[in-house]
């Protein structure tokens, strides 16, 4: 897997009338990369969607996506990237099956794949079913075979799991890791702290147009791991809580050879508390 | 000048189409071709001697494309902004144009092939020189319907604000040349209004008139579909298909 850079901003500002929704926005995604920006609603996650696949135009700063800028990409640019939003609609006139021969017309994709696809996200035994009468899982799923169609280089996802029960939105991070190990980077959405520990590669944590946070996960939650702590839960069902010190780790030690320790946690802190601690806000 | 990819713009089309079917919209043609029939009995069952053919068909021609073009243009557009197909179409690498064509094409069809079909059920007997003038004379007009529509399409929301936006335009388009029998300042009105000139050379051609039509009203004709055409593209420029 090569280290192909497919998005790059640069400090990107959006202003809306006088109200700044975006500050120098910096962060780069390459190829078979996830990348989550993770903030509340209102933070300008759709906001940066939306300037990189030319729905919007930045303020200033700039947006590069497959080397393009985003001031000067057209529409083919589609060919190349996927985009699920709150905002994707589904023909609800037509079959599971209808709507996607239509995307396939549309992006030169050949219709043989269209069974593939569906089997991926598990909508092919509905592939007849129309549209209309699909769960909010299913259309989601169906939202995500259309942009995946096209086997697209970056795909953009603005809170894919959003209001999903969390056995479509398991099966939908499944698919997303998977499409991640085939090479496509993710540009992903969220104000699910756990979706994003758990999918993404980088982390920007956005408040008020503003990254508060950029890193991996692990970086980001050590980052701010100030009182190191363990907790222990001993075989006797006691829950012991230590701080981090010379004398901890001995009994640590002690307890782990005499096979005393049921389970231990280190106690770093979630991306949401490091979210709470530096922004003052909850993500939720 | 944007490209056109015939694939695309097939696929649009057909989807359209499917779209013009339904029962949302395929209501309004099917209410031309009743209405024509109605007044046809309504007319046949009054013992009179004069042929109202000619006037049957004008009234059903006037009526489709004062309405089908005007409503199921700006309605279909509404109604991909309502369920949001048209966000997500015109960021699967369809162009505007793609779009705006592949929206259109369906509907001047149908309005054509209606005004067609309304030649038998008025009871109308034309020559193939009728033909050719009464097609010609309605594919302008219905260009230029769709033209009002894709304009109001694009400030309407939703399929009721697009209801409500163009009912009345239709009115407007309708009822003056339906009126201008009976009303001096519909009649006048009614020859700057290119339902008004379809009215007019469906009478004429019907009553076997040489000239069909005067060089006054295919100017008027012209003016129209290039100011309805001027209009959409500065609005389109400003807004797209979408004015938020």
């Amino acid at each position: 897997m090569t280290n192909e850079e497919y998005i790059r901003l640069e400090h990107i500002s959006k202003k809306y009338d006088s109200s700044l929704v975006l500050k120098d926005i910096t962060a780069v995604l390459h190829r078979g990369e996830i990348l989550g920006f993770l903030g509340p609603s209102g933070a300008g996650k759709t906001t940066t969607i939306k300037i990189m696949t030319r729905q919007l135009h930045q303020t200033s700063g700039e947006a590069y996506v497959l080397g393009i800028n985003s001031r000067k990409i057209d529409e083919t640019i589609y060919e190349q990237i996927g985009i699920v939003t709150d905002n994707s609609g589904i023909y609800e006139r037509m079959t599971v099956y209808q709507n996607l021969l239509y995307f396939a017309k549309i992006l030169g994709v050949n219709p043989s794949k269209i069974d593939y696809f569906l089997k991926r996200v598990g909508l092919f035994e509905h592939k007849k079913k129309a549209a209309a009468k699909l769960s909010k899982g299913q259309t989601q799923r169906l939202i995500l075979a259309r942009a995946i169609l096209h086997q697209p280089k970056v795909l953009f996802l603005d809170e894919p799991t959003s209001g999903l029960d969390p056995s479509t939105a398991l099966e939908i991070h499944k698919l997303l890791v998977e499409l991640k190990n085939e090479g496509m980077a993710i540009f992903l959405t969220t104000h699910n702290m756990e979706e994003a520990n758990k999918l993404c590669d980088h982390v920007a944590l956005l408040n008020e147009g503003v990254i508060v946070e950029y890193g991996t996960p692990q970086e980001i939650c050590l980052k701010y791991n100030k009182e190191k702590k363990y907790r222990i839960l001993l075989e006797e069902k006691k829950k012991v809580e230590l701080e981090h010190s010379k004398e901890t780790i001995e009994l640590i030690n002690n307890w782990l050879l005499s096979n005393r320790i049921e389970a231990i946690h280190s106690c770093e802190p979630t991306l949401e508390t490091v979210f709470l601690e530096v922004t003052g806000r909850e993500l939720q | 000048m944007k490209s056109i990819h015939v694939n695309k713009l097939f696929a649009i089309i057909n989807v359209k189409t499917r779209a013009l079917l339904s029962k949302n919209f395929i209501i309004m043609p099917l209410f031309t071709i009743g209405f024509t029939f109605i007044i046809k009995i309504v007319y046949g069952s009054i013992n009179i001697e004069t042929d109202m053919s000619g006037y049957i068909l004008g009234l059903g021609a006037v009526m489709n494309i004062g309405t089908v073009g005007v409503y199921c243009v700006s309605a279909t557009l509404a109604e991909e902004k309502e369920k949001h197909t048209l966000r997500t179409l015109m960021t699967s690498s369809v162009n505007g144009l793609e779009f705006f064509l592949g929206s259109i094409i369906p509907v001047i069809m149908m309005m054509v092939i209606i005004n067609f079909i309304l030649i038998p059920i008025s009871g109308c007997s034309f020559d193939i020189k009728d033909y050719l003038i009464y097609g010609l004379l309605s594919l302008v007009c219905s260009i230029t319907s769709c033209m009002i529509g894709m304009v109001i399409g694009v400030f309407a929301k939703n399929q009721v604000t697009a209801s409500t936006l163009t009912t009345p335009i239709i009115l407007m388009l309708m009822m003056v040349p339906m009126f201008s029998r009976f009303n001096q300042f519909s009649e006048l009105i009614s020859q700057f209004l290119f339902t008004g000139i379809l009215l007019d050379t469906i009478n004429l051609i019907t009553a076997g008139a040489v000239d069909v039509i005067d060089w006054l009203s295919i100017v008027i004709l012209v003016i129209e579909i290039v100011v309805s055409v001027i209009v959409f593209i500065i609005i389109y420029r400003k807004n797209g298909y979408e004015k938020e």
